[in-house]
């Protein structure tokens, strides 16, 4: 997307590995047609709002583009459901942290995107599966058959 | 004072297998046919019809959404392979499944009721369940032609639908389920599919309210929308 600013790092995936890190729990809710999956992009800015939140939790970032303009950006997430499981909390992420999110943005030109994994300022990576689960049972990232 | 334990009753978790507790499909080991089954729904002409309509519609960019971005519960048999766990609850005469997401809840009538002549058509349908040894075997009908039968959209069902589940343990805290579907009118022949459920004695079924910040959208005819003021 020419119009994202030098600030934002894109990069294509293949879309193999792309397919792979579609989270399931979003397929239960809405389809990925508004968002360009074969592409992840890199938001570098400081939180405005965390919203812990059916059906999807979301990041609210304020990131600076090419000229210096502060403008906000809206990620969708999994829901606290699935992340709560998964050693997030409503905590991790708080207003003024600074963080880099990679996303799928959306396509055209509204700045928004799908989750994929933020860095913290200490360096903490947190994705979406947020390593092994709390108790036993198998943790895979591929989507699910809506089909039974 | 008499008491009669419920170990009497012969749908008792005493006498079976204990099912209770909150599972969660394993989508690592992924949903896969039933033997001698097909993979995909065999559609009768009709049905095949909808389909092919279903598919012109998205190569014009419609029907690229689903219901479910608009908060509505996909119904049987999606509900049950949802990425969120459910809680099967057993009392006497009756199956409880907690369903997280969407918040819905399918009771599943062990008292040897049978199903109405001629039910009220839901999203869950009418369930009635019974062992077969160590398996818990639940029937279901009445179900609304408005959801789909899955994998997409584009695959619906009729009034006719039957579907017959069969949950049974394969480990200490791993359950297998057998769907099978048949709709006289929507499907040349039944399919079957298996999956596997994980149970996790730590967890609760948390709260799902659809409609606290949904800012997905599907139009009328299925286009993908996005509300991003905040």
């Amino acid at each position: 997307m020419k119009s994202f600013p030098h600030r934002l790092r894109s990069g294509a995936l293949s879309l193999t590995l792309a397919l792979a890190m579609v989270p399931p729990a979003a397929l239960a809710h809405h389809s990925y047609a508004m968002f360009d999956m074969a592409k992840t992009v890199t938001l570098q800015g400081t939180i405005r709002d965390f919203q812990w939140t059916n059906p999807h939790s979301w990041i609210w970032i304020d990131v600076p583009d090419a000229n210096g303009t502060v403008q906000q950006w809206g990620i969708e997430g999994m829901s606290p459901n699935y992340l709560e499981r998964r050693g997030w909390s409503k905590r991790t992420l708080k207003p003024g942290d600074k963080v880099s999110v990679n996303i799928h943005p959306l396509k055209g030109a509204d700045r928004g995107g799908s989750f994929l994994s933020v860095t913290l300022a200490d360096g903490t990576v947190m994705r979406q599966s947020g390593g092994p689960p709390p108790s036993s049972g198998p943790v895979d990232l591929t989507p699910p058959l809506r089909n039974p | 004072m008499l008491v009669v334990g419920p170990a009497a009753r012969s749908d008792s978790p005493q006498a079976r297998p204990d099912l209770s507790g909150v599972w969660e499909v394993t989508f690592g080991v992924r949903t896969r046919p039933g033997p001698g089954m097909p993979e995909q729904p065999s559609l009768t002409p009709e049905y095949a019809q909808k389909l092919a309509d279903f598919k012109a519609a998205q190569a014009r960019g419609e029907n690229q959404e689903t219901p479910q971005a608009n908060c509505v519960p996909p119904g049987m048999p999606a509900i049950m392979n949802q990425p969120y766990p459910m809680e099967l609850l057993f009392t006497p005469g009756k199956v409880t499944v907690v369903i997280e997401a969407y918040s819905q809840t399918r009771r599943i009538f062990m008292d040897g009721r049978k199903h109405p002549d001629d039910p009220d058509l839901t999203y869950n349908g009418h369930s009635i369940g019974h062992w077969e040894g160590d398996t818990l075997v639940v029937d279901s009908v009445g179900f609304t032609p408005d959801t789909a039968l899955g994998p997409s959209q584009g695959y619906r069902h009729s009034d006719a639908m039957h579907i017959v589940e069969r949950f049974r343990l394969t480990a200490p805290d791993t359950m297998e389920v057998v769907t099978t579907i048949d709709d006289a009118k929507a499907l040349t022949k039944a399919f079957s599919a298996t999956k596997v459920l994980a149970r996790h004695r730590d967890w609760d079924i948390a709260e799902y309210i659809c409609e606290q910040n949904n800012r997905n959208l599907s139009t009328e005819k299925g286009k993908a929308g996005i509300i991003l003021n905040h």
